[in-house]
């Protein structure tokens, strides 16, 4: 009986494991859509007709939590647009716990040229820290990816994610 | 030779086979879905970490010490609440394994629990120094401005001091008391440790299927606690209202207390079970003892025995009749519902006569189908073996006794005088193979009567055994 117990005691453990593995490596790529869809902030901009995908009426406005890191979703997610207007666009303010993220972009040439950060996560000396770690990354990814399905920073998850926000709602005013 | 026959063997047994006790088997399945169950929710703790896209975070060796810290944490928290459950005295588990041997698995895995959340504190430090480039020292102190962070540290603390606590205890350097209060502050450390779960990290963030999860083992474990710990306890000890009837001393630093109360006649403890007593008068309101009744439960009167092994207990001989007592349980498996087998052979030494008592005098025997061993080194550990003559007289049980000391740096169960005179468990219970061996002493007498049953071929379910230290 005993032996019995430990043998489906493995078994169901590495069951429940595998589920688990399964669920996180789908999940990732969901995630990174959800990320994409959140990212477009509705209180400053009508949904574009481009790159998003219809569910960003009942998207949470600011606050986004999301937890998974995500991976680089495939290129397709935003389709280049060709209306964009050179000029800065400030995008909208994304709080989160560790204090608010805005962005400001510069488009010249119906490119995305700069992204600056206006402000950043900075409750505290850990958040500064991490912020300033985190800004120079997103705003690398964010020019080679020209949008902002961009990858989030490992250990600065809050930040990144208010940091795709912003950016998402700037480049939504640009038209790009 | 000391073997003397106390009562006369009944001649011809004529043993009706005890029909198959169905409850024994699916005890058993009980027990494996629980410790299936406990190992199944220790992955399910990785997986909550998996489920949330974990993995793919680990790019290089600081991600994979954060990643590590974080598992640890999950894990290692997943064990204390599995260990408040095992203490909760929930009934389903004292029914399958005995709250014994739940605390006995409970103890096993307050160490590495430990040792898991200190990894998680260390590898999540280290982790994050190596990410931001900077030492673990800064980054200690950086983490301490971090929400909920301060609280963390704190559980962390007081998780330390229970559990070396518990050590020291072990190693008798600590009373009981300090020791039981020091163990309730894991409850407030388990608690502590809760905000900077649910919110620094990323696994069990707001709105997840893990965070529901997680609240959900955090209720049920401190639920459990409550209701079969507090609530339940209350309940009935103010149902009955128990008041001391009787003390009596039946040898040198034995007492027998008899107890009475309203509704005793739905009160279901059965015999060969305890409870954990407390005896409110000023002197020993703060003591509780598991003490096992040594008169199966009637409907008018409830009797424990107890000998002084301690200042504690000591101080119950000065108990007065009229004083209120409050019981949790009653607890316990060494009762007639988990036989196995046709025969029984019981065995007893000491003070680990009581639950035998209660158990011979609730079991319906037929003549023949039972054997008694009683056990003491001198004629002061007699107490209550007049008692069991006469069950076992009624019962048509053969009883024998074996007076005398073990001998000298031998490890036997036997005194001196029956170990030169051969006798062997198989000689003092002739049926043994088929029988369900109880055992109740002190802990290396029953270790060493357990060996020789092993050795005689018994199997584990045919072992009952009572411990008395603790």
């Amino acid at each position: 009986m005993r032996k019995r117990a430990v043998y489906a005691s493995i078994l169901s453990s590495a069951a429940v494991l595998a589920v688990g593995w399964q669920i996180g490596t789908m999940g990732t790529a969901q995630t990174s859509v959800v990320a994409a869809t959140t990212a477009s902030d509705p209180a400053t901009t009508p949904p574009s007709t481009s790159g998003s995908n219809g569910a960003t009426a009942e998207a949470p406005s600011d606050t986004t939590t999301t937890d998974t890191p995500t991976t680089p979703p495939d290129t397709t997610t935003t389709a280049p647009a060709t209306a964009a207007t050179d000029g800065t666009y400030t995008g909208a303010s994304a709080s989160t716990r560790f204090g608010n993220v805005q962005v400001q972009i510069t488009v010249a040439g119906g490119q995305l040229t700069e992204v600056t950060a206006l402000q950043l996560t900075d409750s505290d000396g850990k958040s500064v820290q991490i912020s300033n770690r985190a800004a120079p990354v997103l705003r690398e990814e964010a020019l080679t990816a020209q949008s902002a399905a961009i990858q989030t920073v490992s250990g600065a998850t809050y930040t990144s994610e208010a940091y795709i926000t912003s950016l998402q709602s700037a480049l939504d005013q640009a038209g790009l | 030779m000391k073997l003397q026959t106390r009562a006369p063997r009944t001649t011809a047994p004529i043993l009706i086979p005890t029909p198959p006790r169905a409850s024994v088997p699916r005890r058993l399945r009980t027990q494996d879905a629980l410790i299936i169950t406990c190992w199944t929710s220790v992955a399910l703790a990785v997986t909550l970490y998996l489920s949330s896209g974990g993995a793919a975070t680990v790019t290089d060796i600081p991600s994979a010490f954060s990643a590590l810290g974080i598992v640890t944490g999950l894990v290692g928290t997943n064990l204390i609440l599995i260990m408040l459950i095992l203490a909760a005295r929930i009934p389903l588990i004292d029914r399958t394994v005995g709250q014994d041997v739940a605390i006995a698995f409970h103890r096993q895995l307050g160490k590495p629990a430990l040792y898991l959340i200190l990894g998680h504190a260390v590898l999540l430090t280290v982790g994050y120094a190596l990410t931001d480039g900077s030492n673990v020292v800064a980054e200690t102190l950086s983490l301490f401005n971090t929400p909920d962070l301060p609280l963390a540290y704190l559980g962390l603390g007081l998780l330390l001091a229970v559990v070396v606590s518990s050590v020291v205890a072990v190693q008798r350097h600590l009373s009981y008391e300090v020791w039981h209060v020091i163990h309730l502050l894991s409850y407030a450390a388990v608690l502590v440790a809760v905000p900077h779960q649910l919110s620094a990290g990323a696994v069990l963030a707001e709105g997840t299927v893990q965070r529901i999860y997680w609240i959900a083992l955090y209720v049920l474990a401190f639920g459990a606690i409550g209701i079969y710990r507090f609530v339940l306890p209350s309940v009935s000890s103010l149902r009955h209202g128990l008041r001391v009837t009787a003390v009596t001393t039946i040898a040198p630093g034995v007492v027998s207390i008899s107890l009475s109360g309203r509704h005793l006649a739905r009160f279901t403890g059965a015999g060969g079970q305890y409870a954990v007593w407390r005896f409110w008068t000023g002197a020993t309101w703060w003591h509780a003892h598991p003490l096992s009744f040594s008169a199966a439960p009637n409907t008018a009167t409830l009797r424990i025995t107890v000998r002084d092994l301690g200042a504690g207990s000591r101080s119950l001989a000065g108990v007065r009749p009229g004083t209120r007592v409050s019981f949790e349980g009653p607890y316990g498996i060494f009762t007639d519902r988990v036989r196995s087998s046709p025969y029984l052979a019981v065995m007893a030494a000491g003070i680990g006569i009581t639950p035998v008592r209660a158990l011979l005098e609730h079991s319906p025997l037929h003549p023949g189908e039972a054997t008694i061993l009683l056990r003491g080194s001198d004629q002061n550990q007699t107490y209550l073996w007049d008692e069991m003559g006469a069950l076992a007289h009624r019962s048509g049980s053969t009883i024998y006794s074996m007076m005398g000391h073990r001998p000298r740096g031998l490890d036997t169960w036997m005194s001196a005088q029956a170990l030169s005179s051969g006798v062997t468990l198989t000689s003092v219970f002739p049926h043994l193979r088929q029988s369900d061996l109880y055992v109740c002493g002190p802990q290396t007498w029953t270790d060493a009567v357990v060996r020789d049953a092993r050795h005689a071929g018994l199997r584990p379910q045919q072992i009952h055994v009572e411990r008395f230290d603790w």
